[in-house]
């Protein structure tokens, strides 16, 4: 277990154990996508969330030449690490915002871990993905958060209706309360309610899901 | 004006000062503690938050250093190394590629020596990501003989920064700071510490002997450095936890692992995780000059010896036992591209199982990656942004001439090859210098050959005009469109010189694209709005005769409007709204040749149709359509 530092842990301590028995000291994180859908904002809220609880993080970002419009992926490592970069089959979490960039990235998903995809159910997983979801015990869900997020007047906001909706779950990385009130103290003023809103709307759909019983 | 996002991150008021920094930032953070006065940087990847985050911290901490974006890298360099010989701690910063532009400086300054603290940061880019090549700087250190700091994470890299300062003021040397993208763009929560630097007053003691030296003098300069770095080694040897090992004393051992740098964490972080206390890790963060007692040591208690680093050979030739030391010269080690954890955790499981160790309990499931190659995934590559001015010009450069060679240079531009619009990329302000190089080996022969050289704001700046003036004055020919989006894009948005902005936001000089232009010699020059394709066209066609023109020359065409990214406001002023009519033949026309990715073939409607989660409304592609089929909605 990651060394706690002080505050309770937004995190259930149960949700992530799932992975390979030698990496339980670490929580791995990886979020995909294409530039420019705000993936190192999605970053931002889960590490500054942590750091809230008390937890010491790591990641990696990509900046420069690759931003432009092609594949993104943000890491994110939460314990006691000295590197940065997940290791295939190593993530006990991956959210994508786009659905090609969920497939591409799959390698890196551990043995019953999470992956939470901005696509409509209906697209994702495709039958092969599924087959082999399912036979390594990796939990996923899908919805389309670019559509809520729309809806709600903020295209641009795909990445916080994603994460909110991950957040229903009772094994999403961090609890909807903790990840709430980050948002709150990181939002500028202009756009915190707005953010807060498609938050909220993502969690919504994802409470639905889940009470309908994950897949 | 166009500003880099560093509102990122948030303090924990209510606890000790800490934030979630990315490595460039803990860098800068380094900075300000040791009581950096002066810092000057060209942006590039993976260095260009160096800059604005130093100023933001040393802001915070209520200091007031002397801080430029400079015009290069050598600028740069020359900056940094005379504030540090007037007694003050001072740092330049760049890209692992610029370190080449500033070698002219570096060389030299390593004879020359130091006064206050003099840190070279030169950020390497393993993969490559974001460069044009993958070379190494320890290696540049080497040939410059001054040391080099290697750290493996931004927290390292942050305290690696006062050492570094501290080693070149008691040796009097420039000390080079090589961190790899993955310190830079990695992000990790910094505590803050107390500033120890204190700021100094500038003076100038005259020595000729040394600032000044002529060949006699560098000798006797050079027996010195030879000399700096003798005692610098010994330093190195005794250096913990940068330079340090795991060995038990008296075990030996099967294998043991030598890295510096990134790998080093990452192959920490293997062994934690596999649980392998078998396999002893000797950590070389300062590895030049070489601590060879320490190496010497290790190298005694293990059979055999892997070395993983980044991106060369260089503790690798350094520990000179080519019977012991596996890396890449064994061909253990791929020689490219970057050693991320699995490549990492592969090696070392491959060369396990070769030694007839026990190998890792863990191992990459290849079915995940297997199953991914047969979804036959389509390959993202980088584009322009939807609305970038650059594309519309590019359109109307390839429309125009056809058969022209395209020269072009580094910066979002370079991404015109998507448009078939770029030919060629060497380096920084290449376009215009093979744009000449083409022309004179094409005139040789008596063919004139059309040449049109692309190249952007900041580029030009940067080495634009020394190319511009031997074109000039060797008679060359072709057109040279210098693509003006008012800002430096591809690295963050800097401001350029034309601007008369400083890094701090303060009032600087400005200086025009056109007065330079004309300076250079140039006789014929037009500005036009590449948004207006009609117009930029006409004004291709009438550089084109110019060019021609037996009384002509080259001629030069800015194309100048604002970055869609940097100026969200300005760049688009009246909002264009297109839609796709049942005009559309499907003729492909606006994807190879206008390239936008907000155009997509839609299976829906059976033709080219808008995403409209990404078009910026800039209207641009009406003009593009030869049938007319994208009309204003």
């Amino acid at each position: 277990m990651p060394q706690l530092r002080g505050l309770h842990s937004g995190l259930s301590q149960k949700s992530y154990c799932g992975g390979l028995k030698s990496l339980m000291e670490t929580i791995n994180i990886i979020l995909c996508g294409l530039g420019g859908q705000g993936i190192l904002y999605m970053t931002k809220v889960l590490a500054q969330t942590a750091l809230r609880n008390g937890w010491n993080i790591m990641g990696a970002e990509t900046h420069g030449m690759a931003q432009r419009g092609g594949s993104v992926v943000s890491h994110l490592r939460i314990g006691e690490v000295e590197s940065s970069l997940v290791r295939n089959g190593s993530a006990h979490f991956l959210l994508s915002l786009d659905l090609i960039e969920a497939y591409r990235n799959l390698p890196f998903l551990a043995p019953r871990s999470k992956i939470y995809v901005n696509a409509a159910p209906s697209l994702f997983p495709q039958t092969l993905v599924k087959k082999y979801l399912i036979k390594r015990e990796i939990r996923f869900h899908s919805f389309d958060a670019y559509r809520i997020a729309d809806e709600l007047g903020a295209p641009m906001s795909s990445n916080l209706s994603l994460l909110g909706f991950s957040s229903a779950f009772e094994k999403g990385p961090f609890s909807h309360e903790s990840l709430i009130s980050t948002i709150e103290k990181i939002s500028p003023d202009r756009f915190k309610k707005s953010n807060l809103d498609v938050f909220n709307a993502g969690f919504e759909w994802g409470r639905k899901e889940n009470l309908q019983g994950a897949r | 004006m166009p500003l880099t996002d560093n509102a990122g991150a948030v303090s924990r008021a209510d606890m000790e000062r800490e934030e979630i920094l990315l490595g460039n930032g803990a860098i800068a953070l380094g900075l300000v503690e040791s009581g950096c006065q002066v810092l000057a940087s060209y942006p590039g990847t993976p260095s260009s938050e160096i800059l604005p985050e130093f100023i933001r911290l040393a802001k915070s901490n209520g200091h007031a250093p002397y801080t430029e974006w400079s015009t290069n890298e050598k600028v740069a360099l020359d900056t940094a190394f005379a504030a540090s010989i007037t007694g003050k701690r001072a740092a330049c910063c760049m890209k692992q590629v610029g370190l080449n532009v500033a070698a002219d400086s570096l060389m030299s300054a390593a004879y020359m020596g130091t006064i206050g603290g003099l840190v070279i940061i030169a950020c390497d880019d393993p993969g490559p990501h974001s460069s044009q090549t993958e070379q190494d700087t320890r290696i540049m250190a080497r040939l410059a003989k001054v040391p080099v700091l290697d750290p493996s994470n931004p927290q390292q890299a942050r305290e690696m920064v006062e050492l570094a300062f501290i080693v070149s003021e008691e040796f009097r040397i420039p000390v080079i700071l090589r961190p790899a993208i993955r310190v830079c763009h990695g992000r990790q929560n910094i505590a803050f510490g107390p500033i120890k630097g204190k700021e100094r007053k500038a003076s100038f003691a005259k020595d000729p002997s040394r600032w000044a030296a002529t060949p006699r003098f560098r000798l006797v300069l050079h027996g010195e450095l030879n000399e700096k770095l003798d005692r610098i080694a010994m330093k190195f040897e005794d250096l913990e936890p940068y330079n340090s090992h795991n060995l038990t004393p008296g075990t030996g051992y099967r294998l043991g692992i030598v890295a510096g740098g990134v790998p080093c964490s990452v192959v920490h972080d293997i062994l934690k995780e596999e649980n392998r206390s078998d396999i002893p890790l000797l950590r070389l963060g300062a590895p030049y000059p070489f601590p060879r007692a320490l190496a010497g040591d290790f190298m005694q208690a293990c059979e055999k010896v892997l070395v993983i680093e980044e991106t060369d050979t260089f503790i690798e030739y350094l520990l000179r036992d080519s019977n012991k030391v596996l890396g890449r010269l064994s061909k253990h080690v791929p020689s490219q591209g970057e050693l991320t954890p699995q490549v990492v955790h592969e090696i070392i499981n491959h060369l396990l199982g070769d030694l007839n160790i026990k190998q890792f309990k863990t191992f990459e499931d290849p079915k995940a990656v297997d199953l991914v190659r047969s979804l036959d995934l389509p390959v993202r590559k980088p584009t322009l942004c939807p609305g970038c001015p650059h594309r519309a010009a590019f359109f109307a450069i390839r429309k125009t001439n056809p058969k022209a060679i395209f020269t072009s240079d580094i910066g979002c531009y370079t991404l015109g090859l998507n448009l078939g619009a770029v030919d060629t990329c060497l380096d920084m302000g290449a376009a215009i210098t093979m744009a000449s190089g083409f022309f004179h080996s094409f005139a040789q022969d008596g063919v004139t050959q059309p040449i049109v050289a692309t190249l952007g704001d900041s580029t030009f700046y940067h080495s634009g005009a020394t190319g511009l003036l031997n074109a000039v004055y060797n008679q060359a020919r072709f057109i040279l469109v210098i693509l003006d989006n008012l800002t430096t894009a591809m690295t963050g948005m800097q401001p350029t010189p034309a601007l008369g902005i400083r890094a701090d936001g303060s009032r600087g000089g400005a200086i025009s694209l056109e007065r330079i232009v004309k300076g250079c010699g140039v006789e014929y020059i037009e500005v036009v709005d590449p948004y207006d394709i009609q117009t930029t066209t006409n004004s291709l066609k009438k550089a084109t005769d110019y060019v021609n023109d037996p009384d002509g020359g080259i001629a030069v065409l800015i194309t100048r409007h604002p970055c869609v990214i940097a100026y969200k406001e300005e760049a688009i002023t009246k909002e264009t709204k297109v839609r796709v009519t049942d005009d559309c033949v499907e003729c492909n026309f606006c994807l190879d040749r206008f390239e936008c990715p907000a155009l997509f073939y839609d299976k829906d409607v059976g033709h080219i149709n808008i995403n409209r989660q990404i078009c910026r409304n800039c209207g641009v592609c009406i003009q593009v359509c030869p049938k007319k089929a994208i009309v204003e909605a």
